[in-house]
């Protein structure tokens, strides 16, 4: 996910994941210095925190690179072609990630064995399985098993709706 | 100090094991049992355990024990299949596994690896009774001595792990450790402050390291696969073969120094009460990689790593049951399960048990001997069946391992806490994967950071701050020259080899 600033390339998604390690950083040090300036809370949190954030200013100027002589003879189509299936795979990854996140957040509300069996039916044809028949047969049996096996081995009860 | 081997309770065991077919048939169940839930993702060998103790409240104290201990045998291989096969260490303790297994599996080099993790799993476990057999009584007094500061050294080595786990970019890599440990302090620490939970009840227990580690590791590379047909890409380098498993294991034992490091490892860290395999097998590998003439080649497919980690958290059930044997200890949460089934037959583990019972003890012991020479065959055909996951396409192993992960994750404390924590995890993994950041560094500081804090504020406590206390801790300054000398031999001899190449370099026309 690079965009040409000019004579500079940002990397926007590195720039992204650097911001969010940094500001997850300075939140935590923020809050642990607010719990308490106690030397038992901030021993190891502080220094560790600093050198986090100082390591973040030392990565930053990797998000930025000049736009090299390669990169400006590229053919126009071909950079396309790249950044189209570059974003086709980032697409299918994200719709991936989403369901997962449906998933494992509606697990006590819908049941374990529905959403489950959504999960797996959804994570199935995005992973490209095209043959309806087989993701309804393979996902029943896979929710089924995993259900009673897992029922049997962990101690814990777990929501289902219909099992 | 008392006699290192009684050997009147020696024959006195041997008379027992002999005379007792009980004994004896429970240890290929226990054994499979150890294996298929070691291999679930977050099924631990505690829950494992835990599952059958009831079924050993009906059998004598030996068959139970020993029942108890195969399983504990068999999870401890059990956690390499999947860190191999699918870069999910099952439990902490296959952290190290999955640095090299999981590559030499996309290469199609699967067979070979498990064959490697497996022999070095039962020899390091073998090595472990061995020495547990020599030194029960006096291993237990050495680890009386250990208190916070040596713990902190402790830790302290572990970290100098994230030196090795870096990557092309040492910034990056050091960040992504950083990262680790302060992700790995967040909740309440041991002085009562709480930190970064955000309001969530759950995460006063600070963040659930196994549910994390399989985010950071498995799920994030399950993202990247996507696109991908197989594990293995090369059609040729899926295949199941006997013959290759038992090259690994031969590979294996072409490096007897590797694991005896790891054995020694194992044994001397799982003794320590609370720290035990999931450091073991971290400061092995790290020794194992640091001290290699070909240290570039750790974490892209080397069986040297699988081997050095295999053979130390093996080893650690040895150590852990020093513990238990001579203090009534137990050195985590699986010697705690066998404590109980102790309490259920109304023995108390300790020096007394280990005066007057000292045959029960070498039983259990000899016993275990053969638990691991046994481990070695079942485990062959465990591993030749597992290995026919290489032959599963991605577009079902994908959803279907995250689902299992899920359910793993959900298995360790019984709510949502887990699944979300492995959900966001695998975000963040697959952003650090994709950026060239180490997620490995990230998981060694997630493991080590509460150990370091709670350490490091314990020792402060206790010396109020002042630093001549080392001086006090002989223990301590014996950990702390042993990773300096550790640090100093292999710096020279890197000297050493950077010299000749150089001279050699110079010396060529």
């Amino acid at each position: 996910m690079r965009r040409s600033l000019g004579f500079i390339e940002v990397d926007w998604g590195h720039l992204l994941l650097l911001l969010f390690i940094g500001g997850w950083i300075l939140a935590y040090l923020i809050d642990t210095r607010a719990t308490s300036l106690s030397v038992h809370n901030l021993l190891l949190v502080q220094p560790t925190a600093i050198i986090g954030l100082i390591l973040c200013l030392i990565v930053l100027p990797q998000c930025f690179r000049r736009a090299g002589p390669a990169r400006a003879a590229a053919s126009p189509e071909g950079l396309v072609t790249d950044r189209r299936r570059e974003l086709g795979e980032l697409g299918k990854i994200a719709l991936l990630a989403t369901a997962f996140g449906a998933f494992v957040t509606s697990l006590e509300t819908v049941g374990f064995d529905v959403a489950c069996w959504l999960f797996t039916a959804i994570g199935l044809y995005i992973c490209g399985e095209r043959r309806l028949w087989l993701i309804g047969l393979f996902t029943t049996i896979f929710t089924v098993l995993l259900i009673y096996g897992y029922r049997a081995m962990i101690p814990f009860p777990f929501p289902l709706s219909v099992l | 100090m008392p006699a290192v081997i009684d050997i009147a309770a020696t024959q006195s065991a041997i008379g027992i094991l002999s005379s007792s077919w009980s004994a004896w048939v429970w240890v290929i169940p226990g054994l499979l049992v150890g294996l298929f839930f070691g291999a679930m993702p977050g099924i631990s060998i505690t829950m494992a355990m835990a599952i059958c103790l009831p079924m050993t409240l009906y059998m004598e104290f030996l068959p139970a024990i020993i029942f108890l201990t195969s399983i504990y045998t068999g999870a401890g291989f059990g956690g390499a299949v999947p860190a191999i096969l699918m870069n999910i260490p099952g439990t902490s303790a296959a952290v190290a596994t999955t640095f090299d297994g999981y590559p030499m599996s996309r290469q199609g080099r699967h067979n070979e690896a498990l064959g490697a993790g497996l022999a070095a799993s039962v020899i390091g476990t073998l090595a472990s009774y061995v020495l547990l057999y020599l030194t029960v009584v006096p291993m237990a007094e050495v680890v009386l001595k250990m208190g916070p500061l040596e713990m902190l050294v402790v830790a302290i080595w572990g970290m100098m792990l994230l030196g090795s786990l870096t990557g092309d970019s040492m910034a990056r890599g050091l960040l992504a450790g950083t990262f680790g440990v302060l992700l790995g302090t967040v909740g309440m620490n041991t002085a009562g402050y709480i930190r970064g939970t955000m309001g969530i009840p759950w995460l006063l227990d600070g963040i659930s390291p196994i549910p994390a580690m399989m985010g950071l590791l498995a799920a994030s590379q399950l993202f990247i696969l996507i696109n991908t047909r197989y594990l293995v890409e090369n059609d040729a380098g899926r295949s199941i073969s006997l013959a290759k498993i038992l090259r690994g294991v031969r590979f294996s034992l072409g490096y007897p120094g590797v694991i005896l490091r790891g054995s020694v490892i194992g044994i001397g860290i799982g003794a320590v009460p609370g720290v035990g395999a999931s450091i073991a097998n971290l400061l092995s590998y790290a020794e194992t990689k640091r001290t290699s003439p070909d240290p570039n080649s750790f974490g892209k497919g080397n069986p040297k790593g699988v081997v050095a980690s295999e053979s130390a958290n093996s080893s650690s059930e040895g150590g852990s049951m020093a513990t238990l044997f001579a203090l009534g200890i137990p050195g985590g949460s699986a010697t705690a399960i066998l404590l109980a089934a102790f309490a259920m037959h109304n023995i108390v583990g300790g020096p007394q048990f280990i005066s007057e019972r000292m045959d029960v003890v070498y039983a259990i012991i000899i016993s275990n001997f053969a638990q691991a020479i046994l481990l070695f065959f079942v485990g062959i055909a465990f591993v030749y069946c597992a290995a026919y996951i290489v032959r599963v396409p991605m577009r079902f192993l994908i959803p279907v391992v995250l689902v299992v992960a899920t359910f793993g994750s959900y298995a360790i404390e019984g709510n949502s806490a887990g699944p979300i924590i492995l959900w966001v995890f695998s975000i963040i993994g697959w952003a650090m994967v994709r950026y060239d950041y180490p997620v490995a560094a990230t998981v060694v500081g997630l493991l080590l950071g509460r150990l370091l804090e709670n350490n490091a504020i314990n020792t402060y406590q206790i010396s109020g701050g002042d630093a001549a206390y080392i001086l006090e801790r002989p223990a301590a300054i014996a950990v702390l020259i042993l990773m300096v000398l550790s640090f100093g031999v292999t710096a020279w001899s890197q000297h050493r080899r950077q010299k000749r190449k150089l001279s050699e370099q110079a010396a060529a026309p």
